[in-house]
């Protein structure tokens, strides 16, 4: 089956490669590539269906255009679609159709018992027992929809999955604004966008070092909180030398170090949640062709196909971005408000057990 | 009778009161040590809430040790004198109590007061990145509360008698031994862990104690 | 009132051995009460009780017109106690322990103590639990005086201490006695002690109270006498007859209780003879009572 639809593939691509230049050829190639890796998933899927059906039947749920084919059991699959397809529909928009021909294969299985657990090629195993709210964190973290070009993946560093805590990913963004050992970071903490699409490496540079960590001293403290062990430790110590001269003020010994990092190890000042936070915004704001057509122009500049999908310029849509990451500032003090209130009043229950003690303890 | 009360207990807690007080005052301002430095960057933000943060695991060790010491001395003169002092007094028992609680409750005052000094010089004195805030009175007032609770707790645990700790006792007791059963009979039955969420989150009555005790936050 | 305290019916109970069972003890107001009795008879546990430290099982307890345990406070305002052991806080000097006990009652009288204070040579500075015995001693009995208290509940307060400081204590006790008409109800086992002063005598053995008389009757009724020619089984005599132990050929001893000089005619009736009849003092006459409590026979 797998082999037909990559012979038919390759077959109907072949014919009109000719002629074609070399970038449209990339483009092509990593197209085919997509495709392929598509057909190939629905192969094993269709072969493990086979298979799960020989060994005892499946469900099929349907919520929206999200399908689950599951092995029988009593998880609360139906319920948990039902809370999962909103949010993959507002993120995916019209994209999300596409769930329609991708189903989850989901293998719930008994968590009590130690017999076999049922067998469904490529499918996500669960315990039955797993609340509603689990295995709809679940569903979400594991959309089977199409992957986006590698560009927009390595720029997010990841594939594009709705934020399950939107507020709390809000806020440990905002921490890391002003906790980051990054110029850029602060910078855009304090309102220059410019620094903030330097901080969200939204801004091509041949030299991203120069780029996220411009200053002596950005470079030495990434060197130290990030790097402290590693240049210590590896190469059997070949770089210990460099990492004393960074930390006795040496900038070009730290720049040398950083610059000695493997490809794509340079970390940028803001993680992961920070550009899929921004990503969220632009897909908000698009509407529901967004995801389409963010994925639609992979070989645009991240911060161009950002915009398009948003539908606004780009500065615009970091700007919305910032505040958003500024309003959701997190709570500094633990307490509810009524705290102090529970505290002062477990005091009192204490005190007036202790004032209804008994007097009588002399013997 | 409140002030000569108060001076008794001063007699009592005043080493525990004084080095607390300077455990307070000390608290602070060695938590913000790296951000006081001169040469301390913005950049080293996240270090200085690392440090606020590890320090801040001693706020409410400081604040259960303080409750704890005070309450045992409070009443420590009573018990020695197996409470026949106590008791010859021509005053009611709850009013006896109340006495010795408020005068408890009064000499933990110094460590809290002395901690709000060494909280607000401490976010004076340290430069403090542009996005975090510091936060004395915040870590104040909840140093104060969790000192008060503390102080309440042991200061009733001391009240009871004998027969009390017996039931203390036997209720803990009892909790395990249901817990173990339980476990033994393959009863999904999470006893510990139950009380363990109603004693330490809120409402519970020691929630004040746990989470992060930052003095300088986001 | 004509009593200071009276306790009715009493029933308490401490472990599975010592017991106070159905005790009825009135000291008359004005009176100086003597609560006699050999270690562990109940002394301390009854004036425990009789001040609402303790919790009774059953009974009745009234002192200075209050029940007790209900109105503790305030009939512990009125009442000075001294106890057993020195119970005040050792960390207070004797000044601090003077304006700690002073706080709590109102009729506290500051000269008087000042002048005990001297009286009695008491360092101020000097901490109560670095005092001797014979100073705890002291400040006990002061602070009791000093507040000048309607009745003076005192458990064995001379114990162990020297004849000197005993002496000392007991006069301040009988000054302040005679100037304000107050009860007294003392507890102790030095009998020659309370012998002096007293004007009622109580005796308590294995928690139960022996006998409660004036101190007058008590000595002068218990003698020793010797008998001759005594039949076997006397016939219902005028006065209690304690023991009786054979002396030399036909003579014995008795020992009586209730006696009076006109009883010798009994002796004449039932052809006995009197040949002597001895005075026996508290002391003695305490042993005897306790010896013949314990006895089989009684």
């Amino acid at each position: 089956m797998c082999l037909c639809l990559v012979t038919m593939i390759a077959a109907m691509a072949a014919g009109r490669l000719a002629g074609q230049s070399v970038e449209r050829l990339q483009v092509r190639a990593d197209s085919l590539l997509r495709e392929w890796r598509r057909a190939s998933a629905l192969a094993d899927m269709v072969d493990s269906l086979k298979h799960g059906r020989a060994a005892g039947g499946t469900d099929t749920i349907s919520v929206g255009a999200l399908r689950i084919v599951a092995t029988p059991s009593p998880a609360r699959l139906r319920e948990a679609a039902a809370r999962a397809w909103p949010v993959i529909d507002s993120l995916y928009g019209s994209e999300a159709q596409q769930l329609a021909q991708r189903p989850y294969l989901i293998a719930p299985y008994d968590p009590d018992t130690t017999s076999p657990k049922p067998m469904l090629r490529g499918a996500i195993q669960v315990p039955w027992d797993k609340d509603v709210a689990s295995l709809a964190m679940l569903l979400l973290t594991n959309v089977p929809i199409g992957r986006p070009d590698r560009a927009l993946q390595n720029w997010l560093g990841g594939s594009v999955l709705p934020i399950i805590h939107p507020l709390q990913a809000r806020a440990a963004v905002y921490v890391q604004l002003v906790t980051a050992p990054s110029q850029a970071a602060r910078s855009c903490f304090l309102g220059v966008i410019g620094d903030c699409r330097n901080a969200l490496a939204l801004s091509e540079s041949p030299d991203p070092l120069q780029q996220w960590y411009p200053s002596t001293g950005e470079r030495r403290a990434l060197v130290f909180r990030s790097f402290a062990e590693y240049f210590g430790y590896s190469d059997h110590g070949a770089h210990k030398s460099g990492l004393q001269q960074c930390g006795a003020g040496s900038d070009a010994a730290c720049t040398e170090l950083l610059r000695s990092l493997p490809p794509g190890a340079l970390p940028r000042p803001l993680t992961y949640d920070a550009r899929a936070a921004l990503v969220q915004v632009a897909l908000r704001l698009g509407g529901r062709a967004a995801y389409h057509r963010l994925v639609a122009t992979p070989g645009e500049p991240i911060a161009d196909r950002l915009a398009g999908a948003a539908g606004v310029s780009g500065d615009s849509l970091v700007s919305l971005w910032r505040s958003e990451i500024l309003a959701a500032r997190p709570a500094p003090v633990t307490l509810p408000p009524w705290g102090p209130w529970a505290a002062l009043g477990w005091t009192a229950v204490f005190a007036v057990c202790a004032l209804r003690s008994s007097r009588w303890r002399a013997s | 009778m409140f002030r000569v009360m108060l001076y008794s207990q001063w007699k009592w807690c005043r080493l525990i009161v004084v080095l607390g007080s300077v455990a307070g005052f000390a608290l602070p301002l060695v938590s913000v040590q790296g951000a006081a430095r001169a040469d301390s960057s913005p950049l080293q933000a996240g270090e200085l809430l690392q440090a606020v943060q590890s320090w801040g695991t001693l706020y409410p060790v400081l604040a259960a040790a303080l409750g704890l010491l005070v309450a045992i001395a409070t009443w420590a003169p009573d018990h020695r004198g197996r409470h026949v002092h106590a008791l010859s007094l021509p005053v009611p028992r709850w009013r006896y109590v109340l006495l010795r609680f408020s005068a408890g409750a009064v000499l933990l005052a110094a460590p809290i007061l002395a901690l709000s000094a060494g909280a607000v010089l401490a976010t004076w004195s340290a430069t403090i990145p542009a996005g975090l805030q510091g936060y004395p009175v915040a870590l104040a007032i909840r140093f104060a509360l969790a000192v008060l609770l503390a102080y309440a707790v042991f200061f009733a645990v001391s009240a009871g008698t004998a027969r009390t700790a017996g039931i203390i006792l036997a209720v803990i007791g009892s909790v395990i031994l249901v817990q173990v059963v339980a476990s033994v009979a393959n009863v999904d039955f999470d006893l510990l862990g139950k009380l363990q969420v109603a004693v330490l989150n809120w409402p519970g009555p020691l929630a004040i104690f746990t989470g992060r005790w930052m003095l300088i936050d986001v | 009132m004509s009593n200071a305290i009276e306790i009715h019916q009493l029933h308490y109970r401490a472990g599975r051995t010592f017991e106070i069972k159905d005790l009825d003890l009135s000291v008359p107001a004005g009176a100086i009460y003597g609560f006699l009795g050999p270690n562990g008879s109940g002394k301390t546990t009854t004036i425990r009780l009789a001040l609402g430290l303790l919790r009774p099982l059953a009974g009745r307890i009234t002192v200075l017109g209050d029940t007790i345990p209900e109105n503790a406070p305030h009939v512990l305002a009125r009442v000075g106690f001294v106890p057993e052991q020195p119970h005040l806080d050792p960390v207070l000097t004797v000044r601090e322990t003077l304006r700690f006990q002073a706080a709590f009652y109102p009729a506290w009288d500051w000269p008087w103590a000042e002048r005990l204070l001297r009286q009695f040579e008491l360092q101020e500075q000097q901490p109560f639990g670095r005092l001797s015995k014979g100073q705890k001693g002291k400040l006990m009995m002061l602070l009791a005086l000093a507040q000048r208290p309607e009745l003076l509940v005192l458990d064995e307060p001379t114990d162990g201490l020297d004849p000197v400081v005993r002496r000392d204590v007991l006069s301040a006790l009988l000054d302040y006695v005679s100037q304000r008409r107050a009860t007294v109800f003392i507890s102790s086992h030095l009998v020659h002690e309370l012998e002096r002063f007293c004007d009622w005598i109580g005796v308590m053995d294995n928690g139960r109270l022996i006998t409660a008389v004036p101190m007058e009757r008590f000595k002068n009724g218990v003698k020793r006498l010797r008998i001759s020619d005594a039949p076997p089984t006397p016939d219902s005599p005028p006065f209690v007859l304690l023991a009786r132990e054979p002396a030399n050929g036909t003579t014995e001893t008795w020992l009586v209780r209730d006696w009076e000089p006109q009883m010798t005619r009994y002796f004449e009736s039932i052809g006995a003879v009197v040949n002597d009849v001895i005075d026996l003092d508290l002391e003695e006459g305490f042993v005897e009572l306790l010896r013949t409590f314990r006895s089989p026979r009684s």
